[in-house]
């Protein structure tokens, strides 16, 4: 108890990884994002300022990938919300509930790789599910990867079929914590099923909607395994994301590390912001047990 | 009215579960579809005839268009995903327990320490792979099993300290003290006394932490580059990208892929939710 080094020591192996692993990644990363740093042209490195920041800008490609990853965040994030929300109340109280929700978690337990091998299939130009179900009410046959807009909304339709599941659950698990005799109150007071809505459960489901947004929000930055799997960024860029165009620079087309680093600087602080946000919204602070905003 | 009104809902509800389920029905399905069925118009929803050929190969299976006919190649993917899942797993509940219980217990490095370690978890494992393909390329580390350990406990260790700092602020002090009375020092008590109490949280860790090194694609795909390391997901986006796209054999794959997965996420999928949610869920 006195000893105050123990818990130190508890918690060293944690602290030895993440700085190893992390911090110091992460600062030679930011070290690299400053630098001519091109494994491609050899191993040598040269100061040059903001140089590969500005590149960004200038890059079509990397546009591109802030594009479509705009596009994902402006269109597959409110439909997953939406989506979501409408079949949590679907949900609720149906027969059979329990294995519905837990038949519901499989899109977002199966590993992206493997999703990514069956919708590949699905979406198959000549034999897929998908163009014979389209067939059915006579729309011909769409090349679902190689085409530059249904490409795009192709991956979109992946994420939405991978993630609403994850915003389904957290507003069915919302609804469950609903107090059953306030919604009865509300009936007997002649609202309908409207009302009821939108005065006695979307207030108490909104911050647990807020959590979802910016959690989904944090997903879809990190997007890679989906569109590495399908389209592999293509048609020509249409379906990069931000992270797989980081991937592309850094790893599998050039070994332009100091170039990746810059792109990944910039994610790295976007990303820290919005876990600041989370953090904010789920209380994590007093979670943890520190107390309150005082402390 | 009302019964029309419960009749469309449930129409509503089949739908829903056909669009979430029917990709993962077709892959299984695929799995054990004779070659001649794989590509075939209308679809086959349902193989005339069930083959394990997919699986184990077959002396008679045709070798469609030059493709392998079956995933007999995939044992030393397994081998790694395997290995390095199971490290992961024990390695990442072992030190997630010790940090948590100092962190929930006697409040090591303030709420600032363990709002970084749990931070990591949200951030883009990009941004990590860059740097860390450099690093460990320079400790020869690449393309081993420990590249792949390492990188994946990153990725894990987070979600283990933060389900078990809510895991052990549940198990009420007297414990503790008591234990100290009797005369035992700190670490006799973590684990003759809390280890054993919060043996259902430390389960759920050690398997939540599998599920995410054995799906985990991103750094497997930058930290490996052939079968003495890469694991399965890696295995899967290899035949896919290549032009050997046999869907027989790949859907099967798949199945080796995501089984234990599923298996284990249904399991756990209470700890998984509230994991997933950052405790916005209890679950």
């Amino acid at each position: 108890m006195k000893n105050r080094l123990i818990p130190w020591l508890m918690v060293l192996p944690v602290l030895v990884l993440f700085l190893s692993m992390t911090i110091y990644p992460f600062a030679f990363m930011i070290w690299s994002s400053f630098r001519q740093y091109d494994l491609s042209k050899g191993a040598e490195t040269r100061f040059i300022g903001l140089s590969n920041y500005f590149q960004i800008f200038s890059d079509t490609t990397a546009v591109e990938s802030f594009k479509f990853t705009a596009k994902l965040l402006a269109i597959a994030v409110p439909v997953e919300l939406l989506l979501g929300i409408g079949v949590a109340f679907l949900i609720r109280g149906a027969r059979g509930e329990k294995i519905i929700r837990s038949s519901l978690l499989i899109p977002m337990m199966v590993p992206a790789a493997v999703s990514g091998v069956a919708w590949k299939m699905l979406y198959n130009y000549a034999f897929g599910p998908v163009n014979w179900f389209l067939s059915l009410f006579n729309v011909s046959r769409i090349s679902w990867l190689g085409d530059m807009n249904y490409a795009q909304l192709g991956i979109i339709l992946i994420d939405v079929w991978q993630w609403t599941p994850f915003v389904f659950l957290m507003i069915y698990a919302g609804l469950q914590s609903v107090p059953q005799d306030l919604i009865d109150a509300a009936r007997v007071d002649g609202a309908d099923w409207g009302r009821v809505f939108l005065h006695v459960e979307f207030p108490l489901l909104r911050p647990l909607i807020l959590v979802a947004l910016v959690l989904r929000i944090i997903d879809c930055l990190k997007t890679f395994d989906i569109v590495f799997m399908t389209t592999w960024g293509g048609p020509g860029a249409a379906t990069h994301t931000y992270s797989f165009y980081i991937y592309k620079v850094g790893v599998s087309f050039g070994w332009n590390i100091g170039y990746a680093s810059a792109l990944s600087v910039l994610l790295l602080l976007v990303s820290m912001l919005l876990v600041n946000i989370v953090f904010r919204l789920v209380r994590m602070r007093q979670q943890l047990g520190f107390g309150g905003e005082g402390e | 009215m009302r019964t029309i009104l419960r009749v469309l809902r449930y129409i509503l509800i089949a739908i829903c579960l056909v669009f979430f389920l029917f990709p993962v029905y077709w892959l299984v399905i695929t799995a054990f579809k004779p070659a001649k069925e794989w590509f075939t118009w209308p679809p086959t929803f349902w193989p005339t005839q069930f083959t394990f050929s997919n699986f184990f190969g077959a002396k008679e299976t045709e070798v469609f268009g030059g493709t392998t006919g079956s995933i007999e190649n995939i044992f030393p993917y397994l081998r790694n995903s395997i290995v390095v899942g199971v490290s992961v797993s024990l390695i990442a509940t072992m030190i997630s327990a010790l940090a948590a219980y100092a962190i929930a217990r006697y409040k090591v490095g303030g709420a600032f320490l363990a709002e970084w370690i749990i931070s990591i978890r949200m951030l883009p494992p990009i941004v990590s792979a860059v740097p860390l393909y450099v690093i460990f390329s320079r400790l020869r580390l690449i393309n081993t099993w420990w590249a792949l350990i390492l990188s994946h406990l990153v990725v894990v260790v987070p979600l283990g300290v933060w389900l078990l700092i809510s895991f052990f602020r549940e198990i009420p002090r007297e414990i503790d003290e008591a234990a100290y009375v009797d005369g035992a020092s700190v670490f006799q008590t973590f684990f003759y006394v809390i280890f054993p109490l919060s043996a259902p949280g430390l389960a759920a860790v050690a398997v939540l932490s599998l599920i995410q090194s054995w799906g985990e694609f991103l750094l497997a795909l930058v930290l490996t580059n052939d079968a003495r390391a890469q694991t399965l997901p890696i295995f899967l986006g290899r035949y896919i990208t290549g032009w050997r796209v046999a869907w027989g054999p790949l859907s099967a794959a798949g199945i080796v892929t995501m089984l234990p997965v599923v298996v284990f996420a249904i399991i756990a999928q209470r700890y998984l939710i509230r994991g997933l949610t950052f405790g916005a869920v209890k679950g």
